[in-house]
């Protein structure tokens, strides 16, 4: 600071334009130096660290954008990905729903159709058994009454059959034996 | 002890003994006791039937005639012809059996066959031939 005060001094007699006005050109050259070596030595020392650490920022700061637009990409995707899938899961969920409409309808009208057969048999079966029961009753009433016929002729016959017409029933046997 | 004879010897025995003309009590009293003693009284229907079985291949035929009714001397002698006649024999022997449950008619018994003209048995042919199964 001295020195720049010393220069200062020893150009102050020197009128010119610079002293004019005011400007003295020995401490704007120093100045100059001065400043030229600030920016020698910025460029050269600071500059490059700061634009490194500059780059490095923006660097990561391009990484983080790529890396959220991946993350976006990737979400936009997972999303249709859901999306197809949740339409796809819509339409099998459908497809199951008339899967199992069409299979229940188709087991309501074979369990109706079992139903309707199993009742027809049963009343086939219920018209053979009363056709059977009808026929029995019928023999066995036939069969009761030829039985009562027997006790009834037993009855008559014994107690109206005499000696005279018991001969004559047995000359007529024996004729008819010959 | 007495060897034991056949029934078929005691029947041949008997009815040649019938047929020479030894009184018919005798040879039933002879058989009793035999089959008495020898404890065979059990085949005494067995051997009767035999002994009717060689009189009748000998032209005599017993015959048992079965009826409700005491027979006429009338009806009696229309069944001999008739068993003479059937049997082509010369001599009819009949015995005579009263059975009320016959109801009316006449079964004749003759040996190795029967001719049934009951009432009875009518009644049951009428009940087990027409009856339904």
């Amino acid at each position: 600071m001295s020195l720049i005060t010393q220069f200062a001094e020893t150009a102050a007699p020197q009128e010119d334009i610079f002293s004019a006005l005011g400007i003295d050109w020995r401490l704007l050259i120093l100045q100059i130096i001065a400043f030229l070596v600030l920016i020698f030595l910025l460029g050269k020392f600071v500059y490059p660290w700061l634009m490194k650490s500059v780059d490095e920022r923006q660097a990561n700061i391009d990484a983080a954008n790529q890396a959220a637009a991946k993350a976006q990409a990737a979400a936009e995707k997972n999303n249709e990905q859901v999306a197809e899938l949740l339409a796809q899961a819509r339409q099998e969920a459908a497809e199951i729903v008339s899967t199992a409409k069409l299979e229940s309808s188709e087991m309501v009208a074979t369990s109706e159709k079992k139903a309707k057969k199993s009742a027809e048999q049963i009343v086939a079966e219920a018209h053979a058994q009363i056709g059977k029961d009808v026929e029995n009753v019928r023999k066995q009433l036939y069969n009761d009454t030829l039985e009562l016929v027997g006790l009834a002729t037993e009855k008559v016959v014994g107690s109206t059959l005499g000696k005279k017409a018991d001969s004559e029933l047995i000359a007529k046997a024996i004729k008819e034996s010959k | 002890m007495a060897r034991k004879l056949s029934r078929r010897s005691l029947a041949t025995y008997v009815s040649e003994t019938l047929l020479s003309g030894t009184g018919r009590a005798k040879v039933v009293r002879e058989l009793a006791a035999y089959l008495i003693e020898s404890g065979r009284t059990k085949e005494l229907d067995l051997i009767v039937r035999d002994v009717n079985y060689n009189l009748a291949q000998k032209g005599i035929v017993g015959a048992t005639l079965t009826s409700a009714f005491a027979l006429e001397a009338e009806t009696k002698t229309a069944i001999e012809r008739f068993i003479a006649a059937h049997t082509k024999a010369s001599k009819v022997s009949i015995d005579t059996v009263i059975e009320p449950s016959v109801l009316g008619g006449i079964k004749i018994g003759l040996p190795g066959r029967e001719l049934d003209q009951t009432i009875s048995h009518q009644l049951t042919v009428l009940k087990t031939r027409y009856k339904k199964a």
